[in-house]
């Protein structure tokens, strides 16, 4: 498998040597069940929550990522219980990298949190912290975390990421995820997006060149590439619309108000988002792709936030979904394959945006539960 | 592929080059969440790749180390940053940096640090290796003519270093092997719009319209050449509606659509709305029944706005 970040989008994954068993290898599918097997999924998360099987190792720079689908997912079921709230925080926290003093949030670096403990280090004698690794995909994921299990996030250092945070936007409104350099794309706008929307405070990041950005993304056919002149795609799309949200630039339920200009095109991104569910049911994340359990949520959350997700084909989708419900738990990217963290996320949240019974609601410019709905906030 | 294929698959701590170093467990701390069972040869050279970390190791066995790492898990961003350094350090022959990185391509062709690092070495190398790259991404292009990365870093080529001049042609070769690959036709657009050679939208206008249109009538229900279409008249609608070529595809009715217009006709008890574009959106609700709510919905705007 490949790196994953929540947003690794399906641009595509290829299973690597000493990966999961080939479809081929395993006995003949049974018929797919006709509802959500939400005991199964339960128990294959809470697997996976104590133990993470060594397929996952080539994801142990995003274990912060891993956690976020696990323990956000059994939220999604309404099985948190199963989940050492404490136990969590603490582990989360400690993978916040501080700085010394004030002085140092201006050296450049982000002081956010490490994905990982894999080259996370201790400050050396002089209190030095060498090394600093904080991503902005594994801060988002630290928050979103904190925030699930019910963590005060007002209690942190929120200042030393704002501050630090800054440094990693470039001249195009862009973000780069990390100080020391990595490609720069719509999925790192969206993460300081929803940093500065969870702790309330937007001094992170210049909103007004992080939208043009955003708008320069949009596609001649109403989607969103990851960068400006490429190919809309599902993905791409949600992390333009959600951020465009996030950051209070469109307005709840657009499709119901009257209003006829937007700073975006949106009747021709509403027919691309429509266009993508396929005869079978399914989301593609490109034109005259096939169709991946994922993008029923980036695709799905944009018409929610747009206010058009009722006009979808709910019925024909839930089937493509339940095709790709495994019997060991979990869904998988395309029906009748081994199931992963990822796609099992994902189609839980789909599944949540359908307001199936047993799950929580989602909150769809976030990627997580909703706790204002359940009456947590 | 082997993970450690220049070393044998000898585990670095029986090898007397690494024996001065005392390898760096990972610390998981006390009660880690989501603990990964690694598998013996990844943790052993993670181990010691940690300790080189520390250290700040740039020799060329930390070069050798950050290939057996990359080997065994190439998403580790932290493995690819110190290898950046350590060329830097040991002033390394880029080019064969290149064939490095195009040896973990075939079977990681779809991972962003992979092409990052393949961009900062053309960076380094300039325009001379313009052309043998864009070579590099249409032999990865013509394995998966759809791989989002290897157009991306094919864009940013085209952008820093040039080579517009065959692109257009490029594009042209990709959508006769498939009519219905959407990359490539992102990739026309992105080609109409930016090259230097071609004048732009407006000057490209008219042949572009004359492509779609041809592609059009060999697959009407194929989704590229409608959107491209529109795309081609972006911000002047009044033009794209006054076109003969377009007003010519669009009312040439198919067979589909007689028979839907028919059934219409005959099904229904209440006359046929006067009105086109509602009874367009009429006639969608029952072909594309998948998206009815959708021309509903759309149908009631229009009568809204009239």
């Amino acid at each position: 498998m490949a790196t994953r970040d929540p947003l690794d989008f399906d641009v595509g994954v290829e299973v690597d040597e000493e990966g999961t068993p080939s479809p081929s290898s395993i006995s003949p599918p049974s018929s797919p069940l006709s509802y959500l097997d939400r005991d199964r999924h339960v128990a294959f998360f809470e697997m996976l929550y104590d133990l993470m099987p060594y397929h996952y190792q080539s994801q142990e720079i995003n274990r912060l990522t891993l956690a976020f689908f696990t323990i956000s997912g059994l939220h999604l079921l309404q099985a948190l219980d199963r989940v050492d709230k404490d136990r969590v925080a603490n582990w989360v926290l400690s993978f916040q990298a501080l700085p010394r003093s004030r002085a140092e949030l201006k050296n450049g670096q982000f002081y956010g949190f490490h994905g990982s403990r894999t080259s996370q280090f201790h400050p050396d004698e002089n209190g030095v912290s060498v090394h600093n690794a904080g991503h902005l995909a594994s801060t988002y994921c630290a928050l979103a975390i904190l925030k699930t299990v019910g963590f005060n996030l007002l209690t942190i250092d929120k200042e030393s990421i704002l501050i630090s945070m800054r440094n990693l936007q470039q001249p195009d409104g862009s973000f780069m995820p990390v100080h020391v350099g990595a490609e720069t794309d719509l999925r790192f706008v969206y993460c300081a997006a929803a940093i500065c929307f969870m702790l309330e405070d937007w001094s992170g990041m210049d909103r007004e060149k992080a939208k043009d950005y955003i708008l320069n993304c949009q596609s001649y056919d109403g989607g969103f590439g990851l960068m400006p002149g490429l190919e809309s795609h599902g993905g791409g799309t949600y992390c333009a619309v959600a951020s465009l949200r996030l950051m209070g630039y469109i307005e709840d339920d657009l499709l119901s108000k009257n209003a006829t200009s937007f700073i975006v095109n949106v009747p021709l991104l509403l027919d691309w988002c429509m266009q993508r569910q396929a005869i079978d049911g399914g989301f593609q994340g490109r034109a005259n792709k096939y169709s991946d359990t994922c993008y029923a949520f980036w695709v799905g959350a944009v018409l929610k936030i747009l206010g058009g997700y009722k006009l979808i084909d709910k019925i024909a989708l839930r089937r493509f979904l339940l095709s790709c419900q495994s019997e060991f738990g979990g869904f998988s990217k395309y029906p009748r394959e081994l199931p992963d963290l990822y796609h099992s996320y994902y189609g839980f949240t789909a599944f949540s945006l359908l307001e199936e019974p047993g799950l929580n609601p989602l909150c769809a410019e976030l990627g997580m539960i909703d706790l204002a709905a359940l009456g947590i906030l | 592929m082997e993970s450690s294929e220049e070393d044998g698959g000898v585990p670095l701590s029986r090898m007397a080059e690494w024996r001065d170093v005392t390898p760096l467990r990972q610390d998981d701390g006390p009660n880690p969440v989501v603990p990964i069972t690694y598998k013996e040869e990844f943790r052993e050279t993670m181990d010691y790749f940690r300790a080189i970390y520390k250290a700040d190791e740039r020799s060329p066995r930390a070069l050798r180390l950050t290939r057996r790492a990359i080997h065994l898990n190439p998403g580790n961003y932290t493995v690819w940053h110190f290898r950046r350094l350590v060329l830097e350090a040991l002033n390394t022959d880029l080019d064969e940096e290149l064939d490095f990185i195009q040896r973990i391509a075939n079977s990681n062709s779809k991972n962003y640090q992979l092409w990052h690092h393949r961009r900062w070495v053309i960076e380094r190398l300039g325009s001379n290796a313009r052309s043998k790259e864009l070579h590099l991404i249409k032999s990865i292009l013509s394995l998966d003519a759809k791989n989002y990365h290897a157009w991306s870093h094919r864009q940013w080529v085209l952008q820093a270093l040039g080579g517009w001049e065959d692109e257009l042609d490029y594009c042209r070769q990709l959508l006769e092997q498939d009519i219905f690959n959407n990359s490539a036709w992102n990739q026309r657009y992105f080609v109409v719009t930016r090259s230097p050679f071609l004048g732009g939208l407006p000057a490209m206008r008219a042949s572009e319209v004359r492509y779609s249109v041809e592609a059009i009538v060999v697959n009407p229900n194929n989704e590229c050449p409608w959107r491209y279409l529109r795309g081609l008249y972006k911000d002047d609608i009044e033009s794209l509606v006054n076109d003969r070529e377009i007003l010519s595809i669009c009312l040439k009715p198919s067979q589909e659509l007689r028979d839907a217009v028919v059934a219409l006709w005959t099904s229904d008890t209440r006359p046929l709305d006067a009105d086109l574009a509602t009874a367009i959106c009429d006639i969608l609700e029952h072909v594309d029944s998948l998206r009815a709510s959708y021309w509903i919905w759309r149908k009631n705007k229009l009568r809204i706005a009239a």
